[in-house]
């Protein structure tokens, strides 16, 4: 019965069902035929206490800070401040796209959000100092990685909630590869300057402290978010509430950018974004269950053994397994099907939880802007109007570095375990 | 008649709407008044220690009310670069199954729900903290799958059409 439901799953998600559907339909279908004895109605009690999780309060609050400042002018006086230190550099304007994303990445946790707020922001700038449409929209769509890696981060809360993984150890594994990936980047930066002539802007004839002052109430979220929860002030829960409060207050009463009916529209456009992520997470648990209930764990484990894989092996096939599945489903969509089997194979082989969560993360970025579907690619194509083709050709040499990126991270565990290490002694 | 079923509809979506909206600020308030309270007023907070459970009460409410709002508006996730590029007439039986697969899905759901609540209601379960009883829970997705029924019930009968809206033009994950 097993490969029926996988085939059925498979063929609804190819004729383009909702993903509620796909995750859903198989999940209810295992249910009847497989576990006929276990009463329907403890599927809505999974269903339902699948996101009745305080840690899991966070998304929607980072969702709806994310929606304000990309909506408002904390975004852009951030980066700001950035250019008035790069632009004028080799490769000016594209440092500034790159460590402009782990800005608002260091404040927001979605990359989608991200592309948004950057591409207008940046694509202009980029094509006034010569790089090609091919290289801006592509340094756009990948530097929003790292909103994903650099806390907070929604992808690391999922994993975090799946997996019971300390949520803030995640955080702060995240900053470690999230750096690492943007000084990638940055390096590809520099080599298409080089190569082209390209990139330096003028130097900014605004004195700093201006651009400073004007950045100040922005440079207050960080500084929340991120001090806020390593020291323990706030759980990442109520840091994301804090912050929304935050942005509110800077939007609306500082810069005077929030009129009560703008408020109201960012408000309605980030609960619906909540919800569309919030039910695949609902529907993903009830199919957890069944994974687990299935003991396919298990099969995954003896399977490894008999072709006697080890750690190094598992990794690949854990990278080869995202990748593929990066370039069909939605980002959300493939941690919900791929951790839950695959988490107790990587425990039991020893590996540390929060580097596997940071790999996974890492995995789910490069879906993110691997084509045919990636969904940053889709973002920054409605966002800029631009077409997915030409998007799609400026993200090859991004996609290359991110692999070397994902291997260096796979392989080099103390890029992800050395800062919650000394956290946590 | 048309009208009225029409003016029913605009009734309901106005009602989901103002819902969502205000329990996504209540939520945002209420958990940042716990922290202010424990932060600044730490004698009180235990006397506001329902604030979490309500906050998470709230949350699957929105989650729940906000479903037919979304599949409206084309924003449920879906792979539909396949479905796009068929020929007319394969790419409407397509349709046809998608709709009625929602349908008997959410139908299905709504009714494991209902069942879930009468059953909860029987036991008295009491929330821990809120002592609110504990079947309001599932009165949430009883309710938002019933919502999403309807939604694919409209599309079914071509009164609304969620594939020729922009599917992911919202900048937001």
């Amino acid at each position: 019965m097993t490969p029926v439901i996988i085939l059925i799953a498979l063929v609804m998600l190819v004729c383009g069902f909702e993903m509620l559907l796909v995750l859903g339909v198989p999940a209810f279908l295992t249910k009847a035929f497989l576990f006929p004895r276990i009463p329907d109605p403890v599927l809505i009690q999974k269903l339902v206490g699948g996101i009745n999780f305080s840690t899991l309060l966070a998304i929607p609050f980072f969702i709806f800070a994310a929606e304000l400042m990309a909506s408002g002018q904390i975004a852009k006086r951030l980066t700001d401040l950035i250019k008035h230190f790069t632009a004028h550099r080799l490769g000016g304007i594209g440092h500034t796209t790159v460590v402009g994303s782990m800005a608002f990445g260091s404040v927001s946790g979605s990359a989608p959000a991200t592309v948004a707020a950057m591409g207008k922001l940046m694509y202009p700038e980029l094509r006034k100092t010569g790089f090609s449409e091919k290289f801006s929209l592509g340094l756009i769509v990948s530097s929003a990685e790292t909103a994903l890696l650099i806390p907070p981060s929604i992808t690391l809360i999922i994993y975090g909630w799946m997996t019971g993984t300390s949520i803030t150890g995640l955080f702060i594994g995240g900053l470690g590869v999230g750096i690492t990936l943007g000084l990638a980047f940055c390096g590809l930066v520099i080599f298409e300057s080089v190569r082209n002539g390209v990139g330096r802007g003028e130097k900014s004839t605004i004195p700093f402290l201006q651009t400073f002052n004007a950045a100040s109430w922005a440079l207050g979220l960080p500084i929340i978010i991120l001090g806020g929860i390593y020291t323990g002030l706030f759980t990442p829960t109520e840091a994301a509430a804090v912050s929304v409060v935050y942005a509110i207050f800077v939007e609306a009463a500082i810069y005077k950018n929030l009129t009560l009916s703008k408020l109201i529209a960012t408000t309605e456009r980030a609960a619906i974004s909540t919800t569309i992520i919030f039910i695949l997470l609902a529907m993903g648990s009830v199919l957890s269950y069944f994974v687990t209930l299935a003991q396919v764990p298990v099969l995954i484990t003896n399977f490894l053994t008999d072709i006697q894989a080890g750690p190094i092996t598992f990794l690949i096939i854990v990278n080869i397994a995202f990748f593929i599945a990066g370039m069909f489903i939605d980002p959300n969509s493939a941690l919900l099907i791929l951790v839950p089997p695959l988490f107790p194979v990587a425990l039991s082989m020893g590996i540390d939880p929060i580097h596997f969560g940071e790999i996974v993360c890492l995995n789910i970025c490069i879906g993110m802007i691997t084509p045919p579907f990636g969904l940053d690619i889709f973002v920054a194509s409605s966002t800029l109007e631009k077409p997915v083709m030409s998007i799609i050709q400026g993200v090859w040499p991004f996609l290359f570095i991110n692999i070397l990126v994902l291997m260096l991270v796979t392989y080099v565990p103390g890029l992800a375990t050395f800062l919650p290490g000394l956290l946590a002694p | 008649m048309r009208k009225i079923l029409g003016s029913i509809l605009s009734g309901i979506r106005t009602v989901e709407r103002v819902l969502v909206i205000s329990i996504n600020l209540i939520m945002v308030a209420l958990y940042t008044f716990n922290v202010l309270v424990r932060e600044i007023l730490p004698q009180y907070s235990s006397s506001f220690a329902w604030i979490d459970e309500a906050t998470r009460l709230l949350m699957v409410w929105a989650v729940f009310l906000a479903l037919g709002l979304a599949l409206e508006r084309g924003r449920h996730v879906a792979v539909t670069t396949l479905l796009e590029k068929l020929p007319k007439t394969p790419q409407k039986l397509v349709c046809l199954l998608i709709n009625s697969t929602g349908i008997v899905f959410s139908c299905y759901l709504a009714w494991l729900g209902y069942a879930l609540v009468k059953f909860v209601m029987r036991t008295g379960q009491v929330s821990p903290t809120l002592g609110l009883p504990m079947y309001w829970l599932y009165v949430a997705p009883t309710v938002g799958f019933m919502l999403l029924a309807l939604r694919y019930g409209l599309e079914l009968l071509n009164i609304n059409n969620r594939h020729t809206r922009p599917i992911l033009a919202d900048p937001s994950n």
